[in-house]
């Protein structure tokens, strides 16, 4: 009986899964803020071509710089420049990592809706993320012990926030770590004395504190101004050949359907048509 | 002590253990519950017309002239909103102080609007999939009409001053009262239905069609296809090499310090855990073996293979001393040789026990999730052909419902599909065990007579 | 086993067997034993693999400041810190609570299953046990991520306040008769029984009373995030019932009926008669099933990568449970992204792994140890 029914159900699902035989794939991998980007340029880039197959992981910046040099993938999405020692260690294997520049993007600090605090300096949030403030009656808000949350050391976004906020000061032991952007963002919806820090595309529903005066918009990241801003990259091995499936995907950026993609997903474009 | 406490004594003995047995039940109820009720409904669900617009332009499925008629009425009924929002933006870009009054609530508002029906048809599509569409589930568009009715706002709180702020919901229609947006609320709690043509929706291809637009629309099918890729795989490898070893430690194996320390082994082996698997499967298979060049589905099972190896052979080892002793002399005593016997006899008499163990150990492998982390599962992909299956990664459905409930850009939006993908793996490994308990109360009931 | 085999062996080995079948036995058995020894080179090769990239680590920095310091920052360029203190805490701190909430349950559980439910009733309850076993760690880590932490977040305190009273209510009026009834003999008089009332009713209302101080200093908790120590405590000591049931029971059945019979022969009740006989003597086997249970819980991922907050520090008081903990498989999980291959950061990681193989390891080797020690008394006797 149960041979029977192993035997009905992998006929069954092989008939169901029917698809186009795939001969070429891309495969991504990498820091989750670009991960967003990658996954709608995938979608965008399969319909146009159903023969590739374009298969992106979030595993964080490091890994997909990781995952690159080893040659297990084509494309690493990251949040951050390469370090010179991945870049070398790149180099010693044969790999050489060349960035494009495909959105740039502001890293957010935000808090609860239900927070009176909107506006923070820059030293100010070195001190809760140091330690020294623990209190939001200190800032004007609450008297609620401020809930410190930092994300986990592999991404991208951290080592921006770490290098633009932080300068080279340890960010407290005592801060939550969650995984990524989005657990970020509803960690900090659902808990009235959190902060925490996203990319600019996932601040719905949080709060976005406006920093030394600059609130985060589109313009202030472009003009430069608003402080705690990066680009965010794709990397290739080498320049991928001209025509190439994979030339194809990472200039997507460029071309409006692009700009207009990572527009809506909450980025900023490097191009402006 | 008295004889009435001792016996009072007594039943609160019994009472603690019904108890415990109770908080076990319930807790399963309290996991199981949620998921189970929210988990249905990303297959059944109140549909809207949005939901057979996206199948039908996206997998060309479901009645396209009966769509149009439908389809015509529902541009009919959104036509006045479309309007009445592009003539106030008009109107914004005359006026200065209605601009400065207005711009926040109304791009709020259109925003809202947008969710709720879609574009407006009379501007570019937008490239981005979910963009395109509105709301294709009801219960989401009553939210987004929630959200295009009543602006929210965080006030200070009057009873709190210095306090947390408070949120309140005014109407946007007194916010709007005197502009020619006016007419529009009314207008859109009117015609709700009639824009969306709300109607229950049995989507069972849920289960096996791809996913669009990073699982904002469309199925978990490349999930599920990889995780019965993942549990085969897995199963192809431990199967033969745990009945093996379960015939070897049964049948040949003398007692001595090699068989005791194979055995040591086997339930060290069990009781490693499961991320340290996942790390030797990466350094391994992958970085030392290179059994491929990208994590795969065959990294992936044969460290899936590996975690559940002590399993099977354990199993089939029951399953095979179970076998009555009288069986074995009986093939014997005729003639028959050892291996002979082994292979008529002997796994015939055991196979159903041992297929009990290799069935739960496939719900096993199937639902974990730290071995393939590193070996094999990617978040997004083409659900894969059987032969690219071993040498490319795959999503998965235990990967993908870390992925997506904790790293996705739009969390909350897309719980129903978490849950989904919870509900059916959860259904894919109950199965598995229930045909498991089928088997053996099928075995028991055989050997009763 | 061993009768049948000298008895099989002088039935099958013909004497004439050629030599040729004979080294065909041999080739035969030769690659069956090798099959059977991959699950030995598999556990060698682990071993290796996760020691061999744990050993720069160890010979660079050494473990001193791995065991000794809280300081966990291995991300930092300049001035990196491996202290796995707080980590290794973390693990422990959800051990334990998954402990409190797993071992007297699972055993209650087991002794009733064993001893108390007639056989229809067991025959429903096995499954649900089954299915608790079988839910994959990710679908528990989702619930406790998506569905409990926000209601421990937010009705955190007047939740802790309803478990105090389930939980102490029994043992407080248990606890009052007990005493009551003990006491009660010790105060020389007549009248007994009223004496036992007043005395009974004394304890009941102190132990009511100290029940309802608990409560109301619990509901009045604040629970600033729902992702801590106790959610994941008590979702791992829930998934690690199954296994500290199913062996424990086990265990208890394999005391056998004599034991049972001879204690009610001498008139003691059910309940003495599994405290004073069965129990101890199953001890050894109880004790095997805690600590798989253990081992459950120290190897899980998912559920305290997903909802323990991942916090490297130790909380402040040590014992508080609502703080956000972290543990050594979620380090591992987590942190793995970043460490480029042949860094210190990549190395210190599999010097966890490599001490949580080795923890997993021990544990193993003493309940394989509990139980071979109950099968030699058992045989003994």
């Amino acid at each position: 009986m149960t041979r029977k029914t192993m035997l009905a159900v992998a006929v069954l699902t092989s008939a169901m899964f029917a698809c186009g035989q795939d001969t070429e794939k891309v495969v991504i991998d990498g820091s989750s803020t670009v991960g967003p980007i990658a996954k709608a340029f995938a979608t965008y880039f399969m319909a146009a071509n159903p023969d590739i197959n374009v298969t992106v992981s979030e595993s964080g910046s490091g890994n997909g710089a990781k995952s690159m040099v080893a040659g297990n993938c084509d494309i690493a999405d990251m949040s951050r420049a390469m370090k010179p020692v991945e870049f070398k260690h790149a180099v010693e294997n044969d790999v050489l990592p060349v960035p494009h520049v495909v959105a740039l993007d502001g890293i957010a600090l935000v808090t609860h809706l239900s927070n009176p605090v909107q506006e923070l300096s820059m030293e100010q949030i070195r001190d809760i993320y140091l330690g020294r403030i623990r209190n939001w009656s200190e800032l004007g808000g609450p008297a609620r012990p401020i809930v410190v949350i930092t994300r986990d050391t592999n991404s991208g976004t951290f080592e921006s926030f770490e290098k633009l906020v932080m300068g080279d000061k340890k960010i407290m032991s005592g801060a939550e770590v969650v995984g990524s952007n989005g657990q970020m963002r509803s960690r900090v919806e659902s808990t009235p004395a959190a902060i925490g820090y996203v990319g600019l595309g996932f601040v719905e529903g949080v709060r976005a504190l406006t920093i030394d005066g600059v609130e985060p918009t589109p313009r202030a990241i472009k003009t430069g101004d608003y402080p705690v801003a990066r680009p965010l990259f794709m990397y290739t091995d080498g320049y991928p050949e001209l025509g190439s499936a994979l030339y194809r995907f990472v200039t997507i950026y460029l071309s409006s359907e692009g700009q207009e993609i990572v527009e809506d997903l909450g980025f900023v474009p490097v191009t402006s048509y | 002590m008295k004889r009435d406490s001792r016996r009072i004594m007594d039943r609160a003995f019994s009472g603690v253990g019904l108890f415990s047995i109770l908080v076990m039940g319930l807790f399963l109820l309290f996991v199981l519950g949620p998921i189970i009720g929210r988990g249905i409904s990303a297959y059944v669900f109140r549909g809207t017309i949005e939901h057979r617009r996206f199948l039908l332009e996206n997998f060309e499925r479901g009645d396209s002239s009966r769509f149009e008629r439908e389809m015509q009425a529902v541009r009919e009924a959104r036509r006045p909103v479309f309007r009445h929002l592009r003539e106030f933006e008009a109107a914004m870009d005359e006026s200065r102080e209605l601009r400065s009054e207005y711009r926040r609530s109304f791009r709020e508002l259109e925003e809202a609007v947008h969710h709720l029906i879609g574009p407006d048809p009379e501007d570019k599509a937008p490239v981005l999939v979910r963009k395109k569409y509105g709301a294709t589930r009801l219960d989401q568009a009553r939210t987004h009409l929630f959200e295009a009715m009543h602006e929210e706002r965080w006030v200070p709180d009057p009873d709190n001053p210095g306090g947390a702020l408070i949120r309140t919901h005014t109407p946007r229609g007194e916010h709007f009262a005197g502009t020619r947006l006016e007419p529009l609320f009314p207008y859109l709690e009117e015609h709700f239905e009639a824009m969306l043509q709300p109607g229950w929706t049995f989507y069972w291809r849920f289960l096996t069609d791809r996913s669009i637009d990073s699982h904002f629309f469309g199925g978990i099918g490349p999930e599920v296809l990889g995780t019965l890729y993942l549990t085969l795989g897995a199963m192809l490898f431990a199967m033969p090499m745990g009945i093996i070893a379960a015939i070897y430690l049964c049948e040949y194996a003398r007692p001595g310090r090699v068989i005791n320390l194979i055995r040591t082994c086997i339930s060290t082996l069990a009781g490693v855990p499961s991320i340290v698997f996942g790390l030797f499967g990466l350094a391994f298979f992958l970085n030392t073996l290179q059994v491929t060049q990208t994590k795969s589905v065959l990294a992936g099972s044969l460290t899936l293979a590996l975690m559940i190896l002590p399993t099977v052979i354990r199993a089939s080892e029951e399953a095979i001393l179970a076998v009555p002793a009288a069986y074995k002399e009986a093939a014997l005593s005729l003639g028959a040789g050892r291996w002979h016997t082994i292979c008529t006899v002997i796994l015939p008499a055991a196979l159903p026990g041992i297929l009990t163990g290799v069935v739960i150990s496939m719900g096993r492998a199937a639902g974990e999730t730290a071995p393939i982390i590193f070996t094999a599962a990617v978040s997004m992909g083409e659900p894969l052909q059987l032969f690219d299956a071993f040498s490319q990664p795959t999503p998965a459905l235990p990967w993908n419902i870390y992925n997506l409930a904790t790293e996705h850009e739009a969390v909350d939006q897309i719980r129903h599909v978490q849950y989904g993908m919870v509900f059916t793996l959860v259904a894919i490994v109950l199965i598995l065990n229930i045909t498991a308990i089928a088997i053996r109360a099928r075995i028991s009931s055989r050997l009763k007579g | 086993m061993a009768v049948h085999k000298s008895a099989q062996r002088d039935l099958t080995m013909s004497r004439r067997a050629s030599r040729i079948q004979r080294l065909g036995r041999a080739v035969g058995e030769g690659f069956l034993f090798l099959v059977t020894s991959l699950s030995m080179l598999a556990v060698l090769f682990i071993f290796y693999y996760i020691a061999r990239d744990a050993w720069p680590f160890i010979r660079q920095q050494g473990l001193a400041e791995f065991f000794g310091s809280g300081e966990w920052y291995p991300s930092s360029e300049e001035q990196p810190s491996y202290g796995a203190q707080a980590i290794f805490f973390g693990s422990a701190m959800v051990t334990l609570g998954s402990v409190v909430v797993a071992v007297p349950l699972g055993i209650a559980a087991a002794v009733c299953l064993s001893d108390v439910l007639p056989f229809v009733v067991r025959q429903y309850v096995k499954p649900v046990i089954e299915i608790l076993a079988a839910i994959p760690s990710v679908a528990f880590g989702f619930f406790a991520l998506v569905v409990f932490a926000p209601i421990l977040q937010e009705q955190g305190g007047p939740l802790l306040a309803l478990l105090c009273w389930i939980v102490f209510l029994p043992v407080a009026l248990l606890g009052a008769l007990v005493l009551g009834d003990v006491l009660a003999d010790r105060v020389p008089g007549k009248n007994r029984g009223t004496r036992r009332t007043v005395l009974t009713s004394i304890f009941g209302v102190a132990g009511l009373g100290l029940l309802a101080w608990a409560g109301s200093a619990l509901s009045g908790l604040e629970v600033t995030s729902g992702t801590n120590a106790l959610n994941v405590s008590f979702i791992l000591g829930m998934m690690a019932l199954p296994t500290i049931v199913s062996v424990a029971e086990d265990a208890l059945q394999a005391t056998g009926r004599e034991l049972r019979e001879g204690s009610y022969a001498l008139g003691a009740t059910r309940a003495e008669t599994l405290c004073r006989t069965i129990i101890p003597a199953a001890m050894s086997g109880i004790v095997a099933a805690v600590i798989l249970g253990i081992m459950r819980v120290i190897g899980e991922t998912m559920v305290v990568w997903m909802a323990s907050g991942n916090t490297a520090k130790i909380p402040a008081p040590w014992y508080d449970f609502l703080e956000p903990v972290r543990t050594i498989t979620a380090s591992i999980a987590g942190d793995m992204g970043e460490a480029a291959r042949g860094t210190m950061r990549f190395h210190v990681l599999f010097t966890l792994a490599l001490a949580l193989l080795v923890i997993s390891f021990v544990m193993n080797l003493l309940s394989q140890w509990v139980v071979n020690r109950q099968r030699r008394k058992l045989s003994g006797s």
